[in-house]
């Protein structure tokens, strides 16, 4: 395990200087930077799958001469499952990437990002596996950074400037927060290492184990983009090169997913009161909602996927917070399953955000614009590309038998399960939680029906679109792999829960490996069949088996008759895609409907024909949706901060003179309190 | 082995000669109800038969989604439909799917109806799709709670289990207020999922009102075919639901043979009830406004959330 | 006689949940006919739940009080409220000041709120009819809701009569029914506050030709 260590190691760090040798080939920089970093994550996907099935955890050390800093590792069961999961997206966005930075030759320093690429892919992996507290800042911090740079590779447009920014200021503030909760850990435990934080030496009292679960919380949350402080994820994510949008989207923020169940279950020992549960219940099931509402309401394509994500992690925070509950009250089987559930969703997402965003690249190589009404047609020009948004978007839509559906139905089993739950309050929130995620279920289906109907079919809408060609051939594969690894995912449970099971097992303190699988793994059956059953594998051979009997039935009654092709009626007169439904327009009932929610604003101007006023000249139509949170939450922090700078700004007098002295007094002060 | 695959084909093929009678009945309810005479209750058989022949027209705009789509929600409805129980109260391919995976497939063909409504570029179709999204979006809340409620009184979300306790009247003891809740819920949910007054009309091509039939409104000859077909299976798959979750009333509960004609019996007579019961229902009422379907919906949904709170609170 | 009063009790429980029922179908309509309508025939299910209750206990000075409601609630007040609509006019509410899924969902939320407040009072009722306590006082919670909701008299005149429907549920669940004279005077008083709104509508029809209350508003200056 060392040496995969090692060789994933010298990969990444490779892939980060080899191509500063080649200063002027950004050809040889491309291949040089991601072949390496696709051979490092290969090494990352062997080291992930040996870990989890390794008796013992797997760690090693590097003592540091800086107190309470040891650059230590170890590879537990749930490390190993992100490694896994980040060297899988890292070595498909690493193929992927071969072709698509050919996209920025000249434009930036392919050198520049590809070393970023590399960086970024190992400060990951290190976060999820760092044993130590203090080392673990170094790497997450560095992996912020690392992200920042990413973001504003266009650096020279505004808004991905805007957008670095506001990412920058909220993932300090979020790594502000959780260096306080490493803090205290550090105070009770007289040490930074992971083990210190288990077993402190003596037991945290419980007003700061909530203060700690609240900080963590905060601070975990901000990076995984979680209501109300997922404003910045929506800026960020789609402002990076798409490769970098799918490792954003797809990888790096499970890592707080990853550090939220490190610190719940794993620090605190999975002892809390019940309301900590419901809290991430709730934020969970507001997320959700709110993130694929906005989502809907976005029509450029990466912004979409971006919302997307805050939903997935509302959900996934859905499994994790009824598994609290359920800990909270000594239900450990059904804990493991809530976690086991939060996790399936937590890798499932990866692997279909990170296709969806690499389409949604594909769709930018191959039209140079993200506007969705821009779209359209692309199928028949893109049909691979088109076949895997495809898989995708019903993966994501959570339809059977892919593997959004599979993670899905267990997070509702799990809150199904919530009349073994004591309390009235919570028998009755976790049933709601479910109609939350059955609505926003549903309202993702409606979305991605929108983006792939839009972007994908009918007539092309503009000449970007009329014009799209297939995306080069590395591309393809890359976007292949994660789609079959979806479908692999969704029809192979009895895989995929045994390893999850491993990692569940010592937190919950029960392996639940029996009581989920059934028929010899063959169908789902948590905790029994007499509750609940599903087996994709039968439903995916019914599906095929019963479109064959469709075919028979036609064969049969009419025998297949040759079709006709004519154009589509349009009212007598040719259609243009002028006449298509637009985003705009298919979302429209939705806005109405949820208007409270959207606070819309339309302005439709109209200009008239002179010689008759019922032929319009022309229309100008625009919506805005109102951004809530940014308008009363953000902006009246913003205000204050620079509020208080404009009072500041007084001792502020510019002369080399006052800040000597400014020091000087400082000096003094200092001196006399040493006194 | 062989006996099941004898049900599971049993069961599709009641389904499959079923549907287009359910279709041809509630027609001829709403004709009586307004002194007409109306066509016969097998219309729909020779309706399909004819259009299976017909020379199918498809749009040069179209992609390979469009033709794909109708097989995909054929398969799609049937198997939601053999997922649960029709006549006899174990179903064979139980294990494949609890009720939530009935929920989720009707939605992988609503999802790839949708696409298609799209595909043809015509704006009927977009309208259809994005009228449908919406009522999507507002009747699966509510069909997961009632579910969630009905899940409850036996323990079990798996409908055989549900099926097969109700008729044998075991399960845990309730009141019969959180099933009537349910039910008049799931009633709702039915009404909308299938596109019946007063949510969708199945009778109308006026693009102010349509919203199902607006989404197909391209397809032609064994395409249009397999889709009416898929529409009346639903309709099928929702009656069948209702009927043998709430009445599962003569359902034969073993393999025996006369058992088994007893339950055939009693399901065609339960399912032709509610069709009638529909066809009285779209003859009350008209149809509403787009906009007014979150009222009807939102009683459903509110429904529901009172079945839960009645199972919870009442004896508790 | 044990499963005999498990099976009324519940039946009353059942006859309450209709009564509940109705209140939202009520919150749900828009047409002012068909609120009524929908009144009467929640008043109905009450004469049933107060004859439930009757024959269960052997109170016989309930059937008074159910035949009483039968009358009045049943059949004399929709016919007044019936006659005024007609003169008035007015069909349909369209302006609300609170939407109706939105309303829904708050009428959801009043009743879990009396469920979770009458709990630890349910235990203290009597066996037979101590859930419809909760019901009855959800009932209130949701008239109420509808006066401050609606726009039009009349169903704000609906909305009250549905609190008084839910105030004789709560008296026969809690106490199987008050004494027969203060019952008495309810009803007449209900009947003659009916009139008087019945009047007032007129006149405010007469006044500002429409009977949206809210132009009261108006008469502050």
């Amino acid at each position: 395990m060392q040496n995969l260590f090692l060789l994933l190691f010298a990969g990444y760090i490779g892939g980060l200087l080899l191509p500063l040798c080649f200063p002027t080939k950004p050809a040889v920089q491309n291949i040089l930077a991601h072949g390496s970093a696709g051979l490092a994550s290969g090494a990352g996907i062997l080291l992930g799958v040996t870990g989890l099935f390794a008796p013992e955890p797997w760690t090693a050390s590097v003592q540091s001469t800086i107190p309470f800093l040891s650059f230590a590792v170890r590879l537990d069961s749930l490390a190993s499952l992100f490694v896994l999961t980040i060297s899988l997206v890292g070595l498909v966005a690493s193929i992927y990437a071969i072709g698509y930075v050919t996209e920025f030759y000249g434009r930036a320093s392919i050198a520049a990002l590809g070393a970023l690429f590399n960086g970024f892919l190992l400060s990951m992996t290190l976060v999820v596996i760092a044993d130590n507290g203090f080392f673990f800042l170094i790497v997450w911090e560095l992996m912020s950074l690392l992200s920042y740079f990413l973001v504003v590779t266009e650096y020279e447009k505004a808004e991905v400037r805007y957008a670095g920014f506001f990412y920058l200021v909220m993932t300090h503030v979020g790594t502000a927060f959780i260096i306080l909760a490493f803090l205290i850990f550090f105070q009770a435990g007289g040490s930074f290492s992971f083990e210190a934080f288990r077993h402190p030496e003596q037991p945290l009292p419980e007003g700061i184990r909530t203060l700690v679960f609240l900080m963590a919380l905060i601070g975990f949350g901000t990076k995984a983009g979680i209501v109300p402080l997922h404003v910045w994820l929506p800026y960020a994510h789609p402002s990076a090169p798409s490769h970098i949008s799918a490792l954003m989207s797809g990888v790096m923020i499970k890592t707080a997913i990853y550090a939220l169940v490190r610190v719940y279950f794993d620090f605190l020992g999975g002892q809390f009161p019940w309301w900590w549960g419901f809290i991430v219940l709730v934020i969970g099931a507001v997320s959700a909602l709110l993130g694929v509402m906005y989502a809907l309401m976005e029509h450029d394509l990466k912004s979409l996927l971006a919302y997307h994500s805050v939903e997935n992690i509302g959900i996934i925070l859905l499994g994790i917070g009824a598994g609290m509950i359920f800990q909270t009250y000594g239900l450990t089987e059904f804990a493991a399953l809530g976690l086991l559930a939060g996790l399936y969703h937590t890798i499932n997402h990866a692997m279909f955000k990170a296709l969806l965003f690499l389409g949604a690249g594909s769709l930018l190589y191959a039209t140079h614009t993200r506007n969705m009404e821009e779209y359209g047609g692309l199928l028949r020009r893109m049909p691979w590309t088109g076949a895997f948004f495809l898989i995708g978007a019903v993966s994501i839509s959570a339809l059977p038998p892919t593997n959004g559906f599979v993670s899905e139905w267990l997070i509702f089993q799990s809150l199904f399960l919530s009349f073994h739950l004591p309390t009235v309050l919570l028998k009755f929130m976790l049933p709601l939680a479910a109609a939350a995620l059955a609505l926003t279920s549903v309202l993702a289906l409606a979305c991605f029906a929108k983006a792939f109907g839009i972007s994908f079919l009918a007539l092309p809408r503009s000449s970007h679109a009329r014009l799209a060609e297939e995306v080069p051939i590395t591309m393809r594969i890359a976007m292949g792999l994660l789609a079959v690894v979806c479908v692999l995912l969704g029809l192979a449970p009895m895989v995929v829960v045994p390893m999850l099971d491993r990692v569940v097992t010592p937190f919950a303190g029960q392996s639940i490996e029996g009581k989920v699988l059934a028929l010899d793994g063959w169908a789902l059956a948590p905790v029994n069949m007499e509750f609940s059953s599903l087996s994709t594998p039968v439903l995916a051979l019914l599906l095929v088996a019963l479109s064959m009997l469709g075919l028979g039935l036609v064969a049969a009654f009419g025998g297949l008759v040759k079709q006709r092709y004519y154009k589509t009626w349009g009212c007598g007169i040719n259609l243009t895609p002028r006449m298509e439904y637009t985003a705009t327009g298919f979302v429209q009932p939705i806005k109405r409907v949820f208007g409270a929610i959207y606070q819309p604003t339309v302005k439709l101007e109209t200009e008239l024909l002179e010689e008759s006023r019922y032929f319009a000249k022309r229309r100008h139509f625009e919506f805005h949706i109102e951004p809530v949170f940014q308008k009363y939450l953000y902006d009246p922090v913003v205000a204050c901060f620079i509020g208080m700078a404009e009072r500041l700004r007084v001792i502020q007098g510019g002369s080399l003179h006052l800040y000597l002295a400014y020091i000087f007094v400082t000096l003094i002060v200092l001196l006399l309190f040493a006194v | 082995m062989l006996q099941a695959i004898i049900l599971v084909v049993a069961q599709m093929i009641v389904l499959l000669a079923v549907s287009p009678f359910l279709v041809g009945l509630i027609r001829k309810v709403k004709a009586r109800l307004q002194l007409r005479r109306g066509a016969s209750v097998l219309q729909p058989y020779a309706d399909l038969a004819k259009l299976f022949r017909k020379q199918p027209v498809v749009s040069t705009t179209t992609s390979w989604i469009f033709t794909a789509t109708p097989y995909i929600v054929f398969a799609s409805t049937l198997a939601a439909g053999l997922l649960i129980p029709i006549f006899v109260s174990i179903t064979p391919l139980d294990f494949a799917g609890n009720i939530i995976a009935v929920v989720y497939l009707l939605a992988l063909g609503t999802f790839f109806l949708m696409l298609a409504g799209l595909d043809a570029g015509s704006s009927f179709g977009g309208m259809g799709s994005s009228r449908e999204a919406i009522v999507a979006s507002l009747t699966e809340p509510a069909m997961i709670l009632s579910i969630f409620a009905i899940a409850l009184t036996k323990g079990s979300t798996n409908l055989s289990t549900i099926v097969h306790k109700t008729a044998l009247l075991e399960g845990i003891a309730t009141d019969p207020s959180p099933y009537l809740m349910a039910l008049a819920a799931l009633l709702i949910v039915a009404l909308a999922e299938t596109g019946r007054v007063p949510v969708d009309n199945p009778a109308t091509h006026l693009e102010l009102t349509m919203i199902h039939e607006a989404m197909v409104l391209e397809y032609s000859g064994r395409y249009l075919a397999l889709i009416e077909w898929a529409a009346g299976l639903k309709l099928a798959v929702f009656l069948s639901l209702i009927a043998n979750v709430f009445a599962p009333w003569g359902i034969a509960t073993t393999l025996a043979p006369t058992a088994m004609g007893i339950g055939l019996l009693a399901y065609l007579l339960k399912v032709s009830g509610l069709a009638v019961l529909i066809g009285i229902l779209e003859s009350m009422f008209a149809k509403l406004r787009l906009f007014r379907v979150t009222d009807l919906l939102g009683v459903a949904f509110i429904l529901a959330l009172l079945g839960l709170l009645f199972f919870y609170i009442l004896r508790s | 006689m044990q499963i005999s009063s498990h099976i009324g009790s519940q039946l009353v429980d059942l006859c309450s949940a209709l009564l509940l029922l109705t209140c939202f179908a009520i919150v749900a309509q828009r047409r002012l006919s068909a609120c009524v309508d929908l009144f009467a025939l929640q008043s109905a299910f009450l004469v049933l739940t107060a004859a439930l209750v009757a024959f269960l206990t052997g109170n016989h000075h309930i059937y008074i009080a159910a035949g009483l409601t039968c009358l009045i609630k049943v059949i004399i007040i929709p016919r007044v409220l019936k006659k005024v609509i007609e003169r008035l006019n007015v069909k349909r509410e369209l302006v609300m000041n609170v939407n109706v899924p939105a309303g829904l969902l708050i009428c959801g939320g009043l009743v879990m709120l009396a469920f979770f407040i009458t709990q630890p009072i349910l235990p203290l009722g009597f066996l037979l009819t101590r859930d419809s306590l909760a019901i009855a006082f959800a009932i209130v919670l949701i008239g109420f809701f509808t006066m401050i909701a609606r726009q039009k008299a009349v169903s704000q005149l609906v909305g009250f009569l549905v609190m008084e429907n839910g105030l004789f549920l709560g008296a026969t669940a809690a106490t199987y029914g008050m004494p027969l004279i203060v019952e008495l005077g309810v009803f007449f008083d209900v009947l003659i506050a009916v009139l008087i709104a019945g009047i007032y509508t007129n006149r405010l029809q007469d006044a500002f030709d429409s009977v949206d209350t809210s132009h009261l508003t108006g008469l502050k200056e």
